[in-house]
């Protein structure tokens, strides 16, 4: 059997697709780039520029094609997929490398167990309503146990036990300890890399605060040993004698602050002071929505019973 | 200079931490901006260019008295404020006609720049052949040996291969490589690699460098009889003819900072990333196929009695066996009791 043609003919299919040159071609898939190095060929420049471009062009996307061809496929519905190896030619980067974060208690401590980390989805399947609701969020499964109609009580509960409140509170605190917990990890992640100067005009902030946060806003108290003396507000003394004009314009000032102020007006408004929290006993009654909501509704009640309920 | 915005909300937190840095960069996002005169030509050049970078591209609209050579605070603020990283100035003057700044920033301070100038441009609308779809990543070819001794050359195909091809990618789909840009370089007989020594002589080095020739390109795939199908490119897209003017080198500082690579975790160290991986060849099908070597075994030395398949057949031997067996046995028990 002569195999020499089918040889021959199978040799000269490749020789479309191959490229020989001088010199070979670099060629950086990971950017999808070629180079070709040989130098330019003057005659041909000269006598037709884009057909020598093109030609050159041609030759060169025609090895990147070839070497994209031979990498590794997947296939996918749009064709098949190659996967690039990282790029030879090297860039400059954009922004800085980004300093690697210190693991938190947690990421140690999963580390250390061999935790995977697994991403909770957020729809729920809730079995009573068969659908799925969201696990937190608007209308979350988290708020179920406050937004109830209905509570069981237990017999021996005190009498001013307040379920919503109960199951409210259980979840704020939790949220109140994930940002505590969040603020820690912070901390230490700041200590770690070495945030000294930052933080310690933190700690210096929140100390000035606490110690004007006592009931004498913070004069009377002992002071400790090592403490800095706070700068308070300096309380300015006019001088003994002051001209007429200074002392009217400061009397007039006064009586201007005196009347016409809005707010002045609610709070006298407020008659049985001394008995009575006003604010306090309007909140309850309207439930937290005021005492102009508390008046719509009375009004609303009254137009009603008026006219006497639907005709 | 820019005030530190702190987040108010999710959303908000999440725009702030994508702007982040990151090991693997994305795209750069590039800003095309006219200075106070630019003519048609360079309209028409930022024009093609943006919608050859699009959707990575932003371009203003008002056209800024900004002279990136004098001083480059202007850019720095604009890299800042958009999250922008490479910059196409045009500005049109009588000495410099026509000029092209092409500007790359890192850490929002300024990298390095190229001052190129137009010399010819023919818009992709002048040629009736079908286009590539925007957005598809180029393929880019770069044609004459310049590019790797000379410090210009080299500094300009990096800023070309930045602007369009600079994002790292894991897989792309094969059937949508559409199009080619090249780059080559005309010839120059008189010039050799640059002389560090004449260093005065910069001026006439810009004048005999040779001009750049940026060509786009449709690609067809045509089957061939193998896998590997045969290319043909059309002209598409502009042509431009570009000679180059002044630049401003890289800081050597800022280079290398630039250029400092995360350390190669583990995984892709076996993966085989940091050296080339042997006896790896990829098949016909696309399929990755291995070669595992053993030694030679010294066939003498093989232990047959441990090899339950060699004992041959059950039936006969074993009644041989168990006799010899109880043979033994009894000769043994002799033995013992002697």
């Amino acid at each position: 059997m002569d195999v020499s043609n089918i040889l021959a003919s199978h040799a000269a299919k490749f020789q479309s697709v191959t490229v020989e040159k001088e010199t070979p071609l670099d060629v950086d898939t990971g950017f999808l780039t070629v180079t070709d190095l040989t130098p330019i060929d003057e005659d041909s420049y000269k006598s037709n520029l884009e057909e020598y471009l093109q030609v050159t062009a041609r030759d060169g996307i025609q090895a990147l094609v070839a070497a994209l061809y031979g990498l590794p496929t997947q296939p996918s519905p749009d064709g098949p997929l190659a996967q690039l190896p990282p790029p030879t030619t090297q860039l400059p980067r954009a922004k800085p490398l980004p300093k690697p974060k210190p693991p938190t208690k947690w990421e140690r401590f999963a580390a250390a167990k061999g935790i995977q980390k697994r991403v909770r989805e957020k729809k729920v399947w809730d079995e009573e309503r068969q659908e799925w609701v969201n696990r937190w969020g608007r209308d979350g499964k988290n708020k179920e146990k406050e937004e109830q109609w209905i509570h069981e009580v237990k017999a021996d509960a005190p009498v001013d036990h307040d379920p919503v409140k109960a199951a409210r509170d259980v979840r704020t605190s939790r949220v109140a300890k994930n940002e505590r917990q969040r603020l820690q990890n912070h901390a230490r992640a700041q200590t770690a890399t070495g945030g000294r100067d930052e933080r310690k005009k933190d700690i210096e902030r929140t100390l000035a605060t606490t110690r004007i946060s006592t009931a004498s806003m913070g004069r009377f108290d002992k002071k400790l040993d090592g403490e800095k003396k706070l700068r308070g507000v300096k309380r300015k003394f006019e001088a003994t004698e002051t001209s007429v004009e200074q002392e009217k314009q400061a009397s007039l000032a006064v009586l201007s602050k005196l009347d016409g102020d809005v707010k002045r007006v609610r709070k006298e408004k407020g008659a049985g002071d001394d008995v009575l929290n006003v604010r306090k006993a309007i909140r309850n009654v309207s439930k937290g929505r005021g005492g102009v909501a508390l008046a719509r509704e009375a009004n609303k009640k009254g137009a009603r019973g008026k006219r006497g309920g639907k005709r | 200079m820019l005030r530190t915005v702190k987040p108010r909300n999710a959303r908000s937190k999440r725009a702030l931490e994508a702007r982040e840095a990151k090991e693997v960069e994305d795209v750069r996002t590039a800003i095309f901006v006219k200075g106070t005169h630019t003519g048609e030509i360079l309209n028409g050049v930022m024009k093609e260019l943006m919608a050859l970078k699009r959707p990575d591209a932003i371009s203003f609209s008002k056209k800024n008295t900004v002279h990136p050579f004098e001083d480059a605070s202007s850019l720095e603020f604009w890299a800042g404020k958009n999250d922008a990283s490479m910059f196409l100035v045009g500005q049109s003057t009588k000495k410099r006609p026509a000029g092209l700044i092409i500007a790359r920033t890192f850490d929002s301070r300024l990298l390095d720049m190229c001052e190129l100038g137009v010399d010819n441009f023919v818009s992709m609308a002048e040629f009736k052949t079908p286009k590539s779809t925007p957005g598809h990543k180029p393929m880019m070819h770069f044609a004459s040996e310049l590019f790797d001794t000379h410090p210009r050359f080299i500094q300009v195909k990096s800023l070309l291969m930045d602007f369009f091809n600079g994002e790292v990618i894991d897989s792309i789909c094969l059937p949508g490589l559409e199009h080619v840009i090249s780059v080559s370089i005309a010839p120059a007989p008189s010039l050799q690699t640059a002389n560090p020594i004449l260093g005065d002589s910069q001026e006439e080095d810009v004048k005999n460098l040779p001009k750049i020739h940026i060509r786009t390109y449709t690609v067809k795939l045509l089957p061939s009889g193998t896998r590997v199908p045969r290319v043909e490119l059309t002209e598409m897209g502009p042509f431009l003819d570009l000679s180059l003017r002044r630049h401003q080198a890289a800081d050597p500082e800022m280079w290398k900072a630039a250029m400092r690579r995360p350390k190669l975790k583990k995984q892709d160290l076996e993966k085989g990333l940091g050296k080339k991986k042997k006896n790896l060849e990829v098949d016909e099908m696309g399929d990755l196929r291995g070669r595992v070597h053993i030694a030679k075994q010294d066939l003498n030395k093989l232990q047959t009695r441990k090899m339950k398949g060699l004992k041959g057949m059950p039936v006969e031997q074993d009644g041989s066996s168990e006799e010899s067996e109880q043979e033994d046995d009894p000769r043994q028990k002799k033995r013992k009791r002697d």
